[in-house]
């Protein structure tokens, strides 16, 4: 009998967590912020733009912030900024980022073919 | 009371039925020319903190307890050592490039640091296995470290060609 509960029960749980989470990175998504000059400016606009909003020191997306925090990249020494690179390297020749999840709520985000050469281009160099 | 009786029956006769699965527990290998600790980057008592902590899961030589051999537990044992390897295997350090050294460190200090590894699961069949404060930050501090030495390596090596 209670199987047939399950499912309805599942659904809404699911809805209401993608609005949770969908809601969460437009809060932070609109926030300014200021970055150190030294990333290119190029490459600084497509991060400010489509991955920032999750990964900062106040992000509330726990994970993504757990993962790479743009705040701290250009502070942090070589080593950890090339670590930092490979793995965005990474994450955009599997096309994962930004999460498939995120953008079925928000299309815009995907990344256009020009702001991904952007990025890999700059994450496959090994200079700051 | 019948019910009962039959429900531990039925179960009993899954439980050994499921023995006959095999349990693709991954190899253990001990002859590891390219281990980590082999390669010298690693202080000694954050070696022995890797060994108890780590090995059983991000080594080639894992350590079987004896509910590895059992089923169900068989399965999950190999899938974790399977995917544990998988992301990073200390065995085999030296055949990770510069980039993938690196990542991997920069992990160790992410997932150390947050608590998420050593798995909950290891910790609590093996509770010598867990980290306190001190052992994590030994283990974060060094990875930190570790991350330049490989990067200076590298930058010497550049200068040699
Ligand atoms: C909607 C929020 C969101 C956006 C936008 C986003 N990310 Fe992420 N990112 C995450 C989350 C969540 C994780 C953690 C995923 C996990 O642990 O499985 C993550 C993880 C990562 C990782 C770490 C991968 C790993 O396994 O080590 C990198 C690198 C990364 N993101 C880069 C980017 C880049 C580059 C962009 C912009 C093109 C971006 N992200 C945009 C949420 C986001
Ligand atoms: C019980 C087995 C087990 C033990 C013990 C264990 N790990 Fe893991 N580890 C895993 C598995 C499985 C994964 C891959 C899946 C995941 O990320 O959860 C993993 C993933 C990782 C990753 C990669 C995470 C990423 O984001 O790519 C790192 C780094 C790591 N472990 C470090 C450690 C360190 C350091 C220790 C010891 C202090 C340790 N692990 C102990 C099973 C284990």
């Amino acid at each position: 009998m209670k199987k047939q509960f399950l499912l309805p029960t599942l659904a809404v749980l699911g809805l209401l967590f993608f609005q949770g989470t969908s809601k969460k990175t437009t809060d932070s998504e609109n926030s300014l912020h200021v970055m150190e000059a030294d990333m290119p400016a190029n490459v600084k606009a497509v991060v400010d733009q489509k991955c920032y909003g999750c990964h900062n020191a106040e992000s509330k997306n726990e994970k993504g912030k757990k993962k790479l925090d743009w705040d701290a990249f250009e502070a942090s020494k070589r080593s950890k900024q090339l670590a930092a690179k490979g793995k965005i390297l990474e994450v955009l020749e599997n096309g994962d980022m930004p999460p498939a999840k995120f953008l079925e709520n928000k299309p815009e985000g995907k990344l256009t073919e020009s702001e991904l050469a952007t990025l890999m281009e700059w994450s496959k160099s090994k200079k700051k | 009371m019948k019910w009962g009786l039959y429900l531990l029956g039925g179960l009993s006769v899954i439980l050994i039925g499921i023995q006959f699965v095999p349990n693709n527990l991954p190899t253990v290998e001990t002859a590891n020319p390219g281990d980590i600790i082999a390669s010298g980057i690693v202080s000694d008592d954050v070696a022995a903190i890797l060994k108890t902590s780590c090995y059983s899961c991000h080594s080639n030589e894992s350590i079987y307890p004896w509910y590895s051999y059992v089923a169900p537990s068989s399965w999950l044992v190999a899938k974790d050592v399977r995917e544990g390897r998988e992301e990073l295997n200390f065995s085999n350090w030296q055949d990770y490039d510069m980039m993938e050294k690196l990542e991997k460190l920069d992990d160790i200090t992410i997932e150390v640091g947050e608590g998420t590894m050593p798995m909950g699961i290891y910790t609590l069949m093996h509770p010598t296995a867990s980290l306190n404060d001190v052992q994590r930050e030994k283990i974060i501090a060094w990875a930190e470290d570790a991350m330049d030495v490989v990067l200076e390596e590298e930058d010497e090596e550049g200068d040699e060609e």
